[in-house]
């Protein structure tokens, strides 16, 4: 008769071991979320007061990153002209996996106020994968923390998901990128 | 260093008594405008440079579609005097061609390629003054040309997002607008007669 004491746990699959994994994994991350700020658009305004001790984002796990290679978060605050769309698509793909995208603003959305420029890109989503967005001209302290908010509660439920999306439609977001830019790769003086 | 007034004086004396000035504009005590003929801004930029405008703050164009023109506008300014010069000239829009200042004023390099990117205007001298610097890979008209239409170029260009246009009023509660203005109506009536 076996013993009531200890029952031996059933053998899990690869996959489910590998589930736990994540999960452990996700815990860690969601709670030291390391960002790395675009900061060209007037939203970056913002960042200072939820940085320091106003709403001190330190609280929440976050901070700051210098590289886009130690980062988590690509932080995209504000409009993106095409230009700078080029070397965000350079930052993100040298970030390690997993990452996401938070954009801030109105102009990342739908283009806000820039929705008619020659020079800035209307709809981010259609270049790469965005996690959450924050929609406001500016958005005030209390959203992008909340964004952040929204961020952790996303990957803890398993749906922020950006860069699987990536990886998967590769070849739609590559056909996008090229239908605005014309061309991804940089040629200018300082990478010629 | 002498007051602001004979600052002007002094920089009339020094342009308009060897080049024809078309049109000269006293806009205030530190800013001058001069208009003169294309073939003299560069030996005007010369003297004004020994003169002591040594910093050249700006270059750009302005275009006139109804006249035909790109104005063309050199910004100048002098520590020692402290005025800032316009000298400005009128260049064909057609086939818009400047000479260079870089040999009087090495900083304009990237201001001319600035100006070739955005308006189309050709700086023979400067080497490359057709490289790229802002704008990359474009492949329209210049963008700030008057007859450039950055909406039709966005629209073509740049996805835009999709909205459904079907609308429904999700709280039968009156907007804040109507709130407030019942507010405020309801606080005139309460409101008495002027105090005596």
């Amino acid at each position: 008769m076996k013993s009531t004491k200890f029952t031996p746990a059933r053998k899990l699959s690869k996959e489910e071991v590998d589930r736990k994994w994540w999960e452990i994994g996700d815990f860690f991350r969601r709670n030291s979320l390391w960002m790395l700020m675009y900061c060209t658009g007037c939203c970056a305004i913002e960042l200072p007061p939820a940085m320091t001790s106003a709403y001190d984002m330190e609280r929440l796990g976050m901070g700051p990153m210098a590289t886009p290679r130690q980062a988590d978060i690509l932080l995209i605050s504000g409009y993106l002209s095409v230009k700078s769309l080029r070397r965000v698509i350079y930052t993100y793909e040298q970030m390690g996996e997993p990452k996401y995208v938070v954009g801030l603003g109105s102009c990342p959305i739908n283009g806000g106020i820039y929705h008619d420029s020659h020079a800035v890109i209307n709809q981010l989503d259609q270049y790469l994968p965005v996690d959450t967005y924050v929609a406001g001209c500016m958005p005030n302290t209390e959203s992008v923390m909340n964004g952040f908010v929204d961020l952790m509660e996303q990957i803890r439920n398993k749906t922020a998901k950006g860069w699987v999306k990536y990886q998967e439609n590769n070849e739609w977001y590559k056909k996008n990128q090229k239908a605005a830019l014309g061309e991804v790769d940089v040629h200018d003086e300082f990478h010629e | 260093m002498t007051n602001s007034m004979s600052n002007v004086e002094y920089l009339k004396g020094v342009i308009g008594q060897t080049y024809k000035v078309l049109e000269t504009d006293v806009i205030d005590q530190y800013q001058v405008s001069f208009v003169v003929k294309q073939d003299d801004v560069l030996q005007v930029l010369v003297t004004l440079k020994n003169a002591g405008w040594i910093q050249m703050s700006y270059l750009s164009a302005i275009d006139w579609p109804d006249e035909n023109k790109f104005e063309m506008v050199y910004i100048l300014m002098n520590w020692e005097r402290p005025v800032h010069v316009q000298v400005r000239t009128k260049i064909d829009r057609n086939d818009p061609v400047m000479p260079s200042i870089i040999t009087i004023y090495p900083g304009a390099k990237y201001y001319e390629r600035e100006c070739h990117e955005f308006f189309g205007v050709k700086f023979p001298g400067n080497p490359d003054y057709e490289k790229q610097l802002i704008l990359e890979l474009w492949d329209d008209m210049p963008p700030l040309r008057k007859d450039f239409d950055p909406q039709a170029y966005s629209d073509r260009k740049f996805t835009k997002r999709e909205y459904s246009e079907d609308y429904k009023v999700l709280s039968e509660e009156p907007s804040k607008k109507a709130k407030r203005e019942t507010r405020k109506e309801r606080a005139e009536s309460l409101k008495g007669g002027p105090k005596s």
